[in-house]
C-alpha cells in the first residue's frame, strides 16, 4: 500500500487547478496555481462515508415499497417523520430518522450485471475515454487528499481479507487504492512487539530520520520523500491503534450498532471518521437476493436499520453531520417481479439511493417510480447525477475541477450530467 | 501523427534488421554518451561515482544484490585503471547473474501472476545459454512442448488464460494486449472496441487482427505449461462500437502488418497430425503463432527490438526512452531519437545478446554519475541522464541484499562455497522469510513494477515483523555479533556502513554512531548497534539503487 503524501497532493492540485484555469496540462506546473484555491482545498475537512450493500439491496423492501401491488411482496410500509412518506415496515428505526436523510427513488442507470455494474456505479460511470476511472474513494483520496489527521484517505472496512486494493484507483495511480481492513482488522504488524521499548523505537526511527536527511541532501527529493511518507502514515496508524480495540468499544455501542459484521463495520466506521480518515467504505455482502428475497430481507435489513440509525444518531450526536456525507447504495436495486424462486433479480431501471449529513437537505425525497415500481416516473437520474451531488456536498465543483491523465484533462463526474440541487443545502 | 501503426513502421525502418546501421567503429558505449551529453547542452553534470557508489549500483543491476563487505573492500582497493570495465565483464560472466535475470524477467513479463518451476527453469536456462532474445521471445509466443529447456516459456501465454473466479471469463484481450506491451512496446488495451481514442496509431483493427491469434489458441493443460492451436480459416470479422461497420482483417502482427491465412483441403492442415492416444497435438501448415512468433521477433521487426532496448535501458537508466514503456506512438517520440535507434540497431546486429547491451550500458559515463548533485544548482529532469536516476530495488534484490548486509548469509552458511541461493533453499527460516519478502515489496499481480513506491505494509513489516528483527539482534556470526566485538567506534563505524549500505560512513555518519553509543555498554551497547543496523534496513539508501 502506499498514500498519497502531501508533496503529491500539492503537485496534483496545481495541476487540476492549472487545468481549471486555463487548460494548461502538464506545462502548467506550478505557474498557474492558484494560491487561495489550493489552501482552500487543504483546510477542507469534509469527510465521506460509504455504505455500499454488495449484490444489490431491494427498493420495494426498503426505501420505495409498494404495498398491496401485484410486485409489493409480503411487507407492508410504515409512516416516517416525515409526512406523507413511507418505507417498508423492515426499517422501523429508519423511519424516525427520515427528517434527516434524503432518499432518491428514481435512480435510473444502465448496468445489469454484478461485475462491471460495481465498478461503474463506483466509478460514477464516465463518458467512455479509454481510461479506467477511480473508484469514488480513490477520486476523493486524489482530489481532497488526506486530512490534517495524516491518516490514509481511503479505508474500506470489509468482511473477508484485507489489504491494499490498488485497482480501485484506476487511471490515477495505485497510490490511490484503498486500504481494506479485512473483518475490521488492522493491517498487518501494526502493533509494536513487546520486544522493543517505545524509546528503543524512537531512538532508531531518529536514527533513520537522520540518515535519510543525509541520503537526500543534493539528491532528487521525492523519493526520499516517499519513502519517509510511509513510515509517518504506518507511525500515525499506530497511534490510532486503540480504533481496532474492540474491548475499548462501550458495551452500549456495540448493542446499539449490532454484533453482526455490518454493525461492528459501521462502529468502526464512525471511529474511523472521528479519527479522520477522509473516505470510509463500509460494504455488506449477499445482497444478490434472486431466491428467497422476502426471508432474506426479513433478516438484513433490520442489521442495516440498525447499525445506520446508530450511525445518523451519533453524527448529529458529535455534530460531525455538519462536515460528514453519508451515503447508502449499491450497484442497482431489484426487480419488481418476483420471480419463480421467489426472488428477485438485477433491476437498474428504478431504484433508491440514501444520504445524509455534509451538505445534503435533510428531509428530502427525490423523485417517484410507477404505482408498481417497475420504472421511474419522474425525471430520471443516473450516478453521475449523484457524482455531481456529492462532489458538490463537500465543495468540490465538479463542472470545474478536472483529472490530468497524462496531458488529457478528464471531468470528475460525467461530463452530460450535473448536480440535483432539490438534494443539496 | 495521423499515419497508422504500419505507417509509423516504415518510419522506423532504420532499425530494420535488412537496412541496418553501419557497425560503429566507436564502441556503443561511448555512442551511448557522445548522444547523451550533447543532448543535455547546459544541463548540470553531476560528477562519476565514486567506486563505492558504482559498485553497489553495477552489483545491484547485475547480480541481483548488493556487495560483501569483502567483495567491496577487495573492489575498493584494486587500483587498475580498467576495474570498473573488470568488474562489469565478471559480473556478466559470474553465478549470479543468471538468477538476476531470471527474478528481472520475470517480473517484466509475468507481473506478478505466479510461479511455475518449468517457467523458472526456462528462464534460468534462457540467462545459462545467454540465448538471444529473439529466441527467448519466439519460445515464448509459439512454445515448442517437446524441447524440455524451452516448453516453460509457453506459461507466458498460459498464466493469462487462467480464470479467477468461477464467473470470470478468461481475459484472452488481456493476453492480447500484454503481447502487445510486452513484446513491441505499444498497448492496443483500449482499442478492442474501437480505434484508441487518444492514440492516433493505435487502431481497433490491429488489436483484432492480433487477438484472432489468441482466440484460436487455448492451453492444454498437464504437468508442464503448454497450448495447442485450432485450424485457422477465416479472417477475423469485427465492428467498432462507434461506427457499427463491419470489417475484416487477416492476422496483424505488431510492427509488421497483415499475415494473410493460408488454407488447405480439409484432412490436409496438419504437418504433422495430432493424436490423442500419443497425447501429441500436431504441427500445423499454416500456425498462427508461428506466425506470431515469426514476424514479432525478429531483426525486421523495429518495434520488437526497440521495445526491448528501451525496456533495458530503462533497467539501467531508471528512465525509459520512451515513457510509458508501453507507449510506443508516433505522437510520444522518445527523448532522445538517435540514440533509440543506435541502441536497437546494433541490438540486432549484435544477435539480440542482451549480456552484451547490458555490458555497454554500464560501461557508459551515464550510468557511472553519481545521483548526487553538488552545489547548489537544481537538479535536471530525469531523461538528461546527466545525474544518475534512483531506482526501486525488487523485492528479490531486497530480500538478497538484506541477506549480505545483515550477515544472515555468514551466520548460516557453512564453509562450503554455496551460492546464496542454495543457502537459502536449504535454510527453512529463509525460505519463509524470502516468501515473506516478496508478499510484502511486490506489486499486486499485473502491476508492472516501474515506480519506487514504497508502501505503509513495508514499513510496518520492517518495523515489527519478528523475523526481520530478529537480524538485527546479535546471533552467532551475524554483522550485530561483529560490530558488538569491535571496541573503536570509528572501525565499527566503517564495518557497519560497508556492509549496509555499501560505503564507508561520512564524518556524520561516524559523530550519529559515537553519539549513540557514547556510554553504553554490555546489552545497551548491543541494543544500540542493532538500531543502527535496523535504521541503514529501513532508509531510504538501502532501498533504492542509487
Amino acid at each position: 500500500m502506499n498514500h498519497c503524501r502531501s508533496w503529491e497532493h500539492g503537485w496534483s492540485r496545481r495541476r487540476m487547478l492549472g487545468a481549471v484555469a486555463g487548460g494548461a496540462g502538464v506545462a502548467g506546473l506550478g505557474g498557474i496555481l492558484q494560491p487561495a484555491a489550493a489552501e482552500e482545498m487543504a483546510r477542507n475537512d469534509k469527510q465521506i462515508l460509504l455504505i455500499w450493500l454488495d449484490g444489490g439491496m431491494s427498493q420495494l423492501e426498503s426505501w420505495d415499497p409498494k404495498p398491496n401491488t401485484p410486485f409489493g411482496g409480503p411487507f407492508r410500509s410504515i409512516p416516517t417523520t416525515l409526512p406523507g412518506i413511507h418505507v417498508s415496515e423492515l426499517m422501523p428505526k429508519l423511519s424516525r430518522q427520515m427528517k434527516r436523510l434524503a432518499v432518491v427513488r428514481s435512480m435510473k442507470t444502465e448496468d445489469a450485471n454484478h461485475s462491471s455494474g460495481v465498478p461503474k456505479i463506483l466509478r460514477g460511470q464516465p463518458r467512455n475515454r479509454g481510461v479506467t476511472y477511480p473508484y469514488l474513494g480513490s477520486a476523493v483520496a486524489k482530489l481532497m487528499g488526506p486530512t490534517e489527521s495524516g491518516l490514509p484517505p481511503y479505508v474500506w472496512v470489509k468482511p473477508g481479507n484485507g489489504g491494499f486494493i490498488a485497482k480501485h484507483a484506476g487511471f490515477l495511480g495505485a497510490k490511490y487504492g484503498a486500504l481494506a481492513l479485512g473483518d475490521g482488522k488492522p493491517p498487518a504488524n501494526l502493533v509494536r512487539p513487546d520486544s522493543i521499548s517505545a524509546a528503543a523505537d524512537a531512538a532508531r526511527q531518529e536514527l533513520r530520520r537522520k540518515f535519510n536527511r543525509q541520503f537526500a541532501d543534493r539528491r532528487r527529493a521525492n523519493f526520499n520523500e516517499a519513502n519517509s511518507y510511509v513510515y509517518d502514515v504506518a507511525g500515525t496508524l499506530m497511534k490510532h491503534v486503540e480504533l481496532f480495540d474492540e474491548a475499548k468499544l462501550s458495551e452500549k455501542d456495540r448493542r446499539r450498532y449490532g454484533t453482526h459484521d455490518l454493525g461492528r463495520h459501521a462502529l468502526l466506521a464512525r471511529r474511523l471518521i472521528e479519527a479522520g480518515v477522509r473516505f470510509v467504505q463500509v460494504t455488506s455482502y449477499g445482497w444478490d437476493t434472486h431466491g428467497d428475497n422476502f426471508n432474506s430481507h426479513a433478516s438484513r435489513m433490520p442489521k442495516v436499520d440498525q447499525s445506520v440509525t446508530a450511525l445518523i444518531e451519533d453524527l448529529y450526536d458529535r455534530g460531525l453531520d455538519e462536515r460528514v456525507l453519508v451515503v447508502m447504495m449499491a450497484e442497482f436495486g431489484r426487480t419488481p417481479r418476483i420471480n419463480g424462486s421467489v426472488g428477485r433479480d438485477h433491476w437498474p431501471n428504478a431504484w433508491s439511493v440514501a444520504m445524509a449529513g455534509c451538505g445534503i437537505r435533510p428531509g428530502t425525497v427525490v423523485g417517484e417510480t410507477l404505482p408498481d415500481g417497475t420504472d421511474v416516473k419522474t425525471t430520471p437520474y443516473d450516478i453521475g447525477h449523484m457524482f455531481h451531488t456529492w462532489f458538490s456536498a463537500v465543495g468540490l465543483d465538479s463542472a470545474e475541477a478536472e483529472y490530468m491523465n497524462g496531458t488529457q484533462p478528464l471531468p470528475i463526474a460525467h461530463d452530460d450530467m450535473h448536480k440535483v440541487d432539490e438534494l443539496l443545502i | 501523427m495521423r499515419q497508422p501503426l504500419v505507417l509509423l513502421v516504415a518510419c522506423l525502418a532504420a532499425a530494420d534488421g535488412s537496412n541496418l546501421v553501419q557497425a560503429a567503429e566507436a564502441p556503443l558505449h561511448q555512442v551511448i554518451d557522445r548522444l547523451v551529453e550533447s543532448r543535455a547542452g547546459k544541463q548540470p553534470l553531476a560528477p562519476m561515482s565514486d567506486d563505492a557508489e558504482f559498485l553497489r549500483r553495477v552489483m545491484l543491476d547485475l547480480a541481483g544484490r548488493i556487495p560483501t563487505v569483502a567483495e567491496a573492500r577487495r573492489f575498493l582497493g584494486e587500483t587498475a585503471a580498467d576495474k570498473r570495465f573488470t568488474l562489469i565483464d565478471s559480473l556478466l560472466s559470474g553465478d549470479d547473474y543468471p538468477r538476476r535475470m531470471q527474478e528481472l524477467f520475470h517480473v517484466m513479463l509475468m507481473e506478478r501472476r505466479g510461479e511455475h518451476a518449468e517457467w523458472t527453469k526456462f528462464l534460468r536456462y534462457a540467462f545459462n545459454q545467454n540465448l538471444p532474445w529473439d529466441r527467448v521471445a519466439r519460445a515464448m509466443l509459439s512454445p515448442d512442448a517437446t524441447d524440455e529447456n524451452l516448453r516453460g516459456a509457453a506459461y507466458f501465454l498460459t498464466a493469462r488464460l487462467t480464470k479467477e473466479g468461477a464467473m470470470a471469463p478468461v481475459d484472452v484481450p488481456g493476453l492480447t494486449r500484454d503481447v502487445g506491451r510486452l513484446m513491441a512496446g505499444v498497448d492496443f488495451g483500449c482499442a478492442q472496441c474501437h480505434d484508441h481514442v487518444s492514440i492516433e496509431d493505435y487502431k481497433q483493427v490491429d488489436f483484432q487482427g492480433l487477438h484472432m491469434i489468441f482466440e484460436n489458441m487455448q492451453s492444454r493443460g498437464g504437468e508442464f505449461p503448454a497450448v495447442t492451436e485450432k485450424v485457422m480459416t477465416k479472417p477475423r470479422e469485427f465492428k467498432s462500437v462507434f461506427t457499427r461497420d463491419p470489417r475484416t482483417t487477416p492476422l496483424r502482427i505488431p510492427g509488421a502488418g497483415d499475415v494473410s491465412i493460408r488454407t488447405f483441403p480439409k484432412g490436409e492442415e496438419y504437418l504433422v497430425a495430432p493424436d490423442r492416444k500419443a497425447k501429441r497435438t500436431g504441427v500445423l501448415k499454416f500456425s498462427p503463432l508461428r506466425e506470431l512468433a515469426g514476424g514479432l521477433a525478429t531483426g525486421k521487426n523495429p518495434l520488437f527490438a526497440r521495445n526491448i532496448v528501451n525496456r533495458l535501458w530503462f533497467v539501467m537508466m531508471g528512465r525509459g526512452l520512451v515513457e510509458p514503456l508501453d507507449l510506443f506512438h508516433s505522437a510520444n517520440p522518445p527523448t532522445h531519437p538517435e540514440l533509440l535507434d543506435r541502441l536497437a540497431g546494433e541490438f540486432v546486429l549484435h544477435k539480440f545478446d542482451i549480456k552484451w547491451l547490458l555490458g555497454q550500458l554500464a560501461r557508459t559515463r551515464c550510468y557511472q554519475r553519481s545521483s548526487r548533485l553538488p552545489g547548489d544548482q537544481p537538479l535536471p529532469p530525469r531523461s538528461s541522464y546527466t545525474v544518475a536516476n534512483q531506482k526501486r530495488l525488487s523485492a528479490e534484490q531486497l530480500f538478497w541484499s538484506t541477506l549480505v548486509a545483515t550477515g544472515e548469509i555468514d551466520r548460516v552458511k557453512p564453509a562450503t562455497d554455496d551460492t546464496l541461493e542454495k543457502v537459502v533453499a536449504r535454510t527453512e527460516s529463509l525460505v519463509e522469510l524470502q516468501k515473506q519478502f516478496l508478499k510484502t515489496f511486490s506489486n499486486p499481480p499485473k502491476e508492472p513494477e516501474v515506480d519506487f513506491a514504497p508502501t505503509v505494509k513495508g514499513a510496518l513489516y520492517l518495523m515489527h515483523d519478528q523475523a526481520v528483527l530478529e537480524l538485527v539482534k546479535p546471533r552467532p556470526g551475524n554483522l550485530v555479533t561483529k560490530l558488538a566485538a569491535e571496541p573503536d567506534t570509528g572501525k565499527l563505524s566503517e564495518a557497519l556502513f560497508l556492509a549496509v549500505v555499501s560505503r564507508g560512513p561520512t564524518t556524520a555518519d561516524v559523530q550519529v554512531v559515537a553519539k549513540l553509543l557514547e556510554n553504553k555498554t554490555g546489552a545497551a551497547r548491543i541494543e544500540a548497534i542493532g538500531q543502527l543496523a535496523w535504521a541503514l534496513l529501513a532508509s531510504t539508501e538501502f532501498c533504492l539503487n542509487h
